[in-house]
């Protein structure tokens, strides 16, 4: 690993006077869990790294029945798996936790890290994305807030400028009568998934249709992808098993999924609508059980 | 009869924990990669960016300059040496000087105030190349007109051997069926989690003293002695506590062994260097892929008339020990199946891949697994019990004091196949399991069954010393010297107990003096599974020795005449009145001070090695590799997801092995679970390395994958014992054969769920995928056409 300088701001008004300070020189580190992995392969040498792991102030969840759930960025995997709040409201967050890595990276990296290193193979984006998740970004500027799909720009690059800092994530409360799932085809507990999906889907409880879906997948593009021709398929009508695999076909079908040494596209492809059509079943039965 | 003879015993044939078991979990015990020296400086290997290329020129002059770097070699520094495995195959230098043969060999090395001053300097040398096109596959090397790896090799050929025995094409022409089928077998990771690491200093111009984790030290020994024109008595190579090994590697050198040496020697202070996993994953040797083309013949009962191995095989870059994998690939295709025509031809080729070497069962690992799902085929197409079809071939156990000989002159003295195979068909319950329905859901549930073999006490010829000392303290305690070295498979404890055994003392009261060649005698080390069986036998005849020794005085003490001294729970006494006794320590101290200048020394050394039947013969691949020989058998479930192709083994699995007598039950019980079933899982389901152009595109063990507790299911085993007579107390090797049934085992059952034979390993979810896919549009389309 080459050499680099360091500096590790007690608060957040700090950090982003530093980052603007060093420009585009500093690099922000969390936890680590990703980007020390690529720093001792050589792949990202930083002349700087601004160290926000030890600011308190972003680690938190809060949850408010009526605006939903509040997680600060510097959370770690670990308490969002284990936070009582999240088992309760939001279950698809624990569920996705506990197949994220291994327990020894879920203690020390954080959620927002994770958000931000922009991986598309991430499992809290996808999660995220069918929760209708906003995020808080803050810069020298102030605050604003966006639609957590359009901060993935391209692969590994999110929507931050210089000397700005995601401090937020913002869960609104779930509709009624809607249930979410997430999964992924791991050959190993807490594999980056080959691919993932998650699915949040809301039913009329009167006549059974369904009034929302959302559907978005992991490791099949250069971002994380939404797939709104798979939540068509499946929006205002009576969903049957032929129709959770057509969402599938339908995920599947706009795909070009990368290839590695795990899996090649076509395979991606296949699998892609196969979870799809595993997670949104998931989800519809967790929508239906709410009675 | 096995609890019998455990019952003579004190120590061994129970479990026994490990006599460093403390210094381990304590974090006492130093590995190499822990040894500080006064005034050390690190060092760091500059290596090749190209995987075949020829080296016009280094420069130095930028890296010198950089304050902080003390010492810089390129291999010229090394004056034009060369090693090998053997005289013949010195085609290895310490540091590339005019070619490069695969992707980040070592071509100079920088010794530094620290570690990263000398990476840095590494990056200022200068190396000029003029890359050169590569052979990547032994079918690109084999091609006429391919770029040569090694210039004086034509035709790229690291090794080949062709024997024939009996008549394998009348056999075949007689047989009833004759299948014949090619399986691969990827390059795989040794996994150790120590890195490879050297401290090297020079105490005076002509000493030189090596500390490293080395599973074969006396290797090093020769080796540098040579390098470097010293006596060997000057050569001290100290090893540490080895983090694991399993073949290969820590038996071998590497670049940065070797720069160590030669940084220390130019800078004249201790230089010391550490592998990074990157390194290690990248340029460490590896298990040689193979494509095995086996045919079989059988006549209509199943009983096996002939074999036929073609074998093509990756060398990588070097010829390292290539010539003995390549030897085992053949030379015990005689068990555990009674097989009269037999022909071998195997061609390793030389190529611009990291070199290829022994791996856990070495050679045998490879031809184990085609032949155990060719027996599969068989005998499904047969329609014979895929167990049964293995009892009617199985070679029963040798009558005592009798030996079974093989069609190539191996000879066996116990088998305990037969019993091992009847044991984990009960324990599994096969007879009610293979009617029971595979498929539940979207999962499918199979079980496959293998047998495997391995030798031990193999037979190095030139390499074959093996001695013990045994040194008795005037307070009673007892120092055990040996060459032999435990890379973490507990031979240091079984040793330790043999010599507690044999003076009927503690275990406590031994201690084990590791490999210091100052001290120890000669030995190949951890290799071949020789340890237990030839470290074992000489640890019995220095203890035997030494209290030959003690004896004498002890009968002139009690009276008695010395056949009649018996030494048992630290008491000394006459057989025929226990009450003429005296107490362990106060003999030995009495002795000790008997004469002057009297100590107590036992030396023994192993004689099996060389003075059983007909040493091993390479080109004809006749005679005893082995001292004796284990057997394995193995039942192993499978669960399929037939969705997505995803293989999980299920706990529903047992193995019952044959290692003659264990020695120390538990260790035995969690080499063959850890280092065998879950090792065999880890090689059926998930490792290869993956390469572009001899790159290696997973060199990490996120992308490379192996089994942790989520993933390792627990196996039983089973013990079956035969006592080998010519294994100390009875014992054989243990787990290296257990290591070959797993992977045909799991493949087997894959197919007992699912039908899909994955004749490559290993079974990955997508390969697994496109074969259930395929599998399933045929079964479409002759739906259709009924």
């Amino acid at each position: 690993m080459k050499d680099f300088g360091y500096a590790a701001p007690k608060n957040v008004g700090e950090a982003i006077s530093l980052l603007t300070e060093l420009g585009g020189h500093g690099k922000v580190i969390a936890g680590g869990q990703s980007m020390l992995v690529i720093m001792k392969q050589n792949m990202l040498a930083p002349e700087f790294l601004v160290d926000i792991k030890g600011i308190s102030e972003l680690d938190y969840i809060k949850y408010d029945k009526k605006k939903g759930l509040n997680i600060g960025a510097l959370t770690t995997h670990r308490t969002i798996e284990r936070s009582p709040v999240i088992k309760e409201t939001y279950p698809v967050l624990s569920e996705m936790e506990d197949n994220l890595a291994v327990v020894q990276t879920r203690n020390w990296g954080t959620i927002g890290g994770n958000l931000c290193h922009g991986d598309p193979a991430g499992d809290p984006t996808v999660v995220f994305i069918v929760l209708n998740a906003r995020l808080k970004i803050r810069g020298t500027a102030g605050e604003r807030e966006i639609d957590i799909e359009d901060f993935y720009k391209d692969y590994l690059e999110v929507d931050l400028n210089p000397g700005e800092l995601l401090v937020e994530i913002q869960v609104p409360p779930p509709p009624p009568h809607t249930g979410s799932a997430h999964n992924k085809l791991m050959v190993m507990k807490g594999d980056m998934g080959i691919v993932g999906a998650a699915a949040t889907i809301t039913v009329n409880p009167a006549d059974g249709t369904c009034t929302g879906a959302r559907i978005a997948l992991s490791n099949v593009a250069s971002t994380p992808w939404r797939s709104r021709a798979a939540e068509n398929v499946l929006i205002g009508k009576v969903i049957t098993g032929e129709l959770l695999a057509e969402a599938g076909r339908a995920a599947s079908a706009e795909l070009e999924p990368p290839a590695d040494v795990h899996g090649s596209s076509a395979y991606r492809k296949e699998m892609a609508e196969l979870f799809v059509r595993r997670t949104a079943e998931t989800a519809l039965k967790r929508a239906q059980a709410q009675g | 009869m096995g609890k019998e003879h455990t019952e003579e015993y004190s120590i061994i044939g129970k479990p026994i924990p490990r006599v460093e078991a403390r210094l381990k979990v304590t974090g006492q015990a130093k590995y190499a990669a822990d040894i500080e020296v006064a005034n050390m400086l690190w060092g760091y290997v500059k290596r090749s960016p190209h995987a075949h290329a020829r080296i016009l020129n280094i420069d130095t002059s930028k890296a010198e300059k950089l304050p902080g770097v003390k010492a810089i070699i390129t291999g010229k520094d090394f004056n034009g040496f060369t090693w090998g495995w053997s005289q013949p195959t010195r085609d290895e230098e310490p540091l590339a000087t005019k070619k490069v043969r695969y992707l980040y060999e070592g071509v100079a090395a920088v010794a530094a105030i620290d570690e990263d001053i000398a990476q840095e300097a590494c990056d200022l040398i200068e190396v000029e190349y003029e890359p050169l096109p590569g052979v990547f596959t032994p079918f690109e090397a084999m091609k006429e007109g391919a770029p040569l790896v090694h210039e004086n090799r034509p035709g790229n050929i690291t090794v080949e051997y062709h024997w024939n025995f009996g008549d394998v094409e009348k056999a075949f022409a007689e047989s009833y069926l004759v299948r014949e089928d090619t399986f691969q077998t990827p390059r795989m990771a040794k996994g150790y989690i120590e890195p490879p690491a050297t401290v090297a200093y020079w105490p005076e111009s002509d000493r030189l003293v090596f500390q490293g984790a080395k599973g074969s030290p006396y290797f090093p020994y020769r080796i540098l002695s040579r390098c470097f024109k010293l006596p060997l008595s000057n050569v001290r190579i100290i090893t540490p506590f080895i983090g694991c090994d399993f073949g290969g590697t820590k038996n071998d050198m590497t670049n940065g062994d070797f720069s160590t040496v030669m940084l220390a020697k130019k800078a004249g202070r201790p230089v010391k260097i550490v592998a990074s996993q990157f390194d290690t994953l990248t340029t460490d040797l590896r298990r040689h892929p193979m494509w095995i083309t086996m045919k079989v013949g059988v006549a209509k009962d199943g009983k096996i008339t002939a074999i036929h191995n073609k074998i093509v095989s990756d060398g990588g870059a070097y010829t390292r020990m290539s010539p003995l994998t390549h030897f085992l690939t053949g030379i015990c295709m005689g068990m555990p199946y009674h097989l009269p025509n037999f022909k071998h031809d195997v061609t390793c080729y030389f190529t611009n891949n990291p070199s290829s070497a022994a791996m856990r069962g070495h050679g045998i690992y490879h031809t184990t697994f085609a032949r155990e799902c060719l027996l599969d085929m068989i005998a499904d197409e047969l329609g014979i019990d895929r167990v049964e079809i293995r009892h009617r071939n199985i070679i029963k156990n040798p009558e005592p004091g009798t030996i079974y000989e093989t069609i190539n002159n191996v000879h066996i003295a116990t088998a305990g196949t037969e019993e091992c195979l009847t044991k984990v068909a009960e324990a599994v319950k096969w007879e009610e399991g293979k009617k029971k329905e595979r498929i539940k859901g979207n999962k499918a549930y199979g079980m496959g069954f293998a047998t495997g073999t391995y030798l031990s006490g193999t037979q190095l010829s030139a390499h074959n010393a093996c001695a013990a000392i045994v040194r008795v303290c005037e307070d009673g305690s007892v120092n055990y010297l040996t060459g032999a070295t435990d890379v973490g498979m507990g031979s240091d404890t079984v040793g330790c107990a043999i010599v507690a055994e044999v003076l009927g003392i503690d275990l406590k009261d031994v201690d084990i003096k590791r490999v210091d060649t100052a001290f120890t005698p000669a030995d190949p080390g951890s290799y071949g599974s020789r340890v237990t069986v030839l470290a074992g036998e000489a640890a019995i005849n220095a203890a035997e020795d030494a209290k030959k020794q003690l004896r004498e005085f002890a009968a002139k003490k009690l009276g008695a005449m010395e056949e009649e001294i018996v030494f048992k729970n630290k008491q000394v006494f006459v057989q025929s009145n226990h009450a003429r006794s005296v107490p362990w320590e106060r003999l030995v101290r009495m002795a000790c001070y008997d004469a002057p200048g009297r100590v107590i020394i036992g030396r023994g050394h192993s004689k099996r090695a060389t003075d059983l039947h007909t040493l091993a013969d390479f080109s004809t691949g006749k005679g005893d590799i082995g001292t004796n020989y284990s057997f394995t058998a193995q039942a192993a479930e499978v669960e399929v997801d037939l969705e997505t192709g995803v293989v999980r083994c299920t706990d529903n699995s047992v193995i019952a092995h044959d290692c003659g007598f264990p020695l120390n039950t538990q260790a035995v019980e969690t080499q063959v679970i850890g280092g065998s079933y879950h090792q065999g899982v880890s090689a059926a389901l998930y490792e290869e390395f993956k390469m572009d152009k001899g790159l290696t595109l997973n060199a990490n063990f996120v992308d490379y994958k192996r089994p942790r507790a989520y993933e390792a299911p627990m196996t039983e085993v089973l013990h079956v014992i035969t006592n080998d007579p010519f294994g100390p107390f009875g014992a054989k090797e243990a787990s290296e054969g257990s290591t070959c049934s797993a992977p045909p085992a799991i493949i087997n059952a894959i197919h007992d769920a699912t039908g899909v034979w994955i004749k490559d390993l290993p079974a990955q979810p997508e390969k697994v995928y496109w074969a259930l896919k395929e599998k399933r549009e045929k079964e479409q389309k002759k739906e259709k056409k009924k």
